[in-house]
């Protein structure tokens, strides 16, 4: 067994807690991979009376207007985790992109892409999604735009200060020494360097992304026709989940498999940190 | 001094970035910027009306014009027009501020006072359940989302126990002043706030936590210690107060984590702040409002920051002289 393989066993079952965050996250992506193809209904179509309780033939009730609630959590389940992984992708490509060209650039490019990055820092990072989404118009694609928008500039400001260690280390200094071209330190010896931390801030942002979707989603700007665990609660709250006690199967469900996935991630990346930074054990 | 003037650099250029972004938002946008600006009804003006609108705004002057054009009515309190209320932005936002800053406030400080207290105590017995509960619970809390923690808090506490209301801040008939009107505002307070404070809570106290062990391990607790002083005053005296340094940037720096908290929290309880009239705003596609909110909530935490660089020094004495 090599040695990334090994790495990769301890990442993922290392501890206990790793173990958990893997096996709810194999869970959670077997949902969003077959979870629509064994819906028990089309979950935009209406299979129901309106405010049913749970039963035989709609294991999580229904909605307002009669849809069922299993299977609109089982296409959500693959819409929220989408929007999460393709934001986190963006963000992460973005920032590692920015944090990398300005440890190695150094100088006025460094400046200017810092003092971008602090201003996006700064900004109050949802009440920009909003504004940001509310222009855009709802659709999964916008959202996952709005939201790599927000979220790049901590993976860029992170993995800065890693390139910059990796920048003065001596075998770099070397091959710039020898006449190494900006673009050959880059792609050879800056970015495998941070690429470990940018795994890790990767799986950070997902889940970041996860939640930030939620959020978005709840508050109306989610895609009304790709329902998100996020947009169900925005109609469970806006068409009086709580008036009709429909909250117990109406509300509970999406909110739990949010916080289940967010809760995978986290393990998992926690783990991969204490994999990559020994050090953060003792801790 | 110079350190001061890099820093007020930086949140000028924070502003004017909001600003440019409001600015070019609308007409960025593909089609004419007129139904961000004016509300969607300009479909239905006639040409002359129309015409006087475009002029309003300044629609038809070379856009380096209107965007100085909107930085100089924007400093003059000039936030545009409310379709959706019919008055002016700046009215709309003044009535809402006041109620989200005592969310945002109120939770601000409870989660201060328990997160350093629980941080201190969890590391001075590292290891103890104390110590391994709250690491847990903050991992916990954390993964849940903000807006569904405020949810479950009103299935239980409001629609089942009955114990606070469902949504607002006052009772629409209650008494309008004195203690009555006071315990109305703290009863509808009281989701809402704890929401909020459960939801910044654990970052307080994971740094409070970290800096601690890190000023423990410093050779001077040593010192305190085997010359003898008493435990107690090892905590409050050499620990505690040396941990409060990072702790107190860090708060401000998750103030903008607040305000966004804030934002959902108030939807979630129809609470009339500014996350609510976000909320609002959004629905009934008034643009002005969204981008009079968006910005109030900016300048916010500049000025939390702002406030931070100045109570540094009080804080620390040795950057009194040399600055931060």
């Amino acid at each position: 067994m090599s040695r990334d393989q090994r790495a990769v066993r301890r990442v993922l079952f290392g501890t206990p807690t790793a173990i958990l965050g893997t096996l709810l996250l194999t869970v959670i992506v077997l949902v969003a991979l077959f979870g629509p193809a064994v819906a028990p209904y089309d979950p935009r179509q209406v299979s129901g009376r309106p405010f049913a309780a749970p039963s035989a033939e709609h294991w999580l009730g229904t909605n307002d207007i009669g849809q069922d609630i299993f299977s609109e959590v089982l296409w959500g389940t693959r819409v929220s985790l989408l929007i999460g992984l393709i934001a986190a992708s963006t963000a992460i490509t973005v920032g590692t992109s920015v944090g990398v060209v300005a440890s190695l650039a150094g100088g006025w490019v460094d400046t200017v892409l810092m003092r971008i990055t602090d201003i996006v820092l700064t900004i109050p990072f949802l009440p920009l999604a909003i504004v940001l989404a509310a222009f855009l118009g709802p659709s999964l694609w916008n959202t996952a735009l709005v939201i790599a928008l927000v979220i790049w500039a901590r993976p860029a400001r992170v993995v800065r200060s890693q390139g910059l260690s990796t920048r003065n280390l001596a075998f770099v200094e070397a091959a710039q020494a020898l006449g190494g071209t900006f673009w050959h330190i880059l792609t050879r010896h800056v970015l495998p360097g941070v690429l470990p931390l940018a795994l890790s801030q990767f799986i950070l942002a997902t889940s970041s992304s996860i939640l930030t979707e939620a959020s978005l989603a709840f508050l109306g700007l989610g895609d009304p026709i790709q329902k998100s665990w996020g947009t169900i609660l925005f109609y469970a709250q806006a068409r009086g989940a709580f008036l009709n006690g429909a909250w117990p199967w109406w509300v509970i469900p999406p909110g739990l498999l949010i916080s289940l996935t967010v809760l995978a991630f986290v393990l998992i990346g926690r783990s991969l940190e204490e994999t990559l930074m020994p050090r953060l054990r003792s801790r | 001094m110079r350190w001061y003037v890099a820093r007020y650099g930086q949140y000028l250029l924070v502003l004017l970035a909001a600003l440019t972004l409001n600015f070019f938002l609308p007409r960025a946008m593909p089609g004419s910027p007129l139904p961000f600006l004016a509300g969607e009804e300009v479909g239905q003006l006639s040409s002359e009306q129309l015409a006087e609108v475009r002029a309003r705004y300044g629609l038809d002057a070379p856009l380096w014009q209107q965007y100085f054009r909107y930085l100089t009515s924007v400093v003059s309190g000039d936030w545009g027009f409310s379709y959706q209320a019919g008055r002016p932005v700046v009215a709309t936002l003044l009535d809402r501020l006041p109620w989200t800053l005592l969310l945002v406030g109120s939770s601000l400080l409870v989660a201060s006072v328990f997160g350093i207290a629980v941080g201190a105590l969890a590391s001075w017995r590292r290891g103890s359940a104390l110590d391994t509960g709250s690491l847990v619970a903050a991992i916990l809390v954390d993964s849940l989302p903000t807006f569904w923690l405020g949810m479950m808090l009103i299935a239980v506490f409001a629609v089942e126990l009955r114990w606070f209301p469902i949504f607002g801040a006052i009772h629409p008939w209650g008494p309008k002043s004195g203690w009555p009107y006071m315990a109305d505002i703290m009863q509808h307070l009281v989701l809402p706030a704890t929401t909020l404070t459960l939801a910044t809570l654990s970052g307080t106290f994971l740094v409070m936590r970290y800096a601690m062990l890190d000023v423990l391990g410093q050779d001077y607790i040593r010192t305190a210690r085997s010359k003898g002083v008493a435990e107690r005053r090892v905590l409050l005296k050499h620990t505690v107060r040396n941990a409060l340094l990072p702790v107190s940037t860090v708060m401000f720096l998750n103030l903008g984590l607040l305000v966004g908290g804030s934002t959902v929290i108030e939807t979630v309880f129809s609470y009339p702040g500014v996350g609510t009239l976000l909320y609002q705003s959004v629905l009934n596609r008034d643009y002005p409002v969204l981008q009079g909110a968006f910005l109030v909530l900016t300048v916010s935490v500049i000025a939390a920051n702002m406030l931070s660089d100045a109570a540094y020094p009080l804080l620390d004495p040795r950057v009194r002289r040399s600055g931060p």
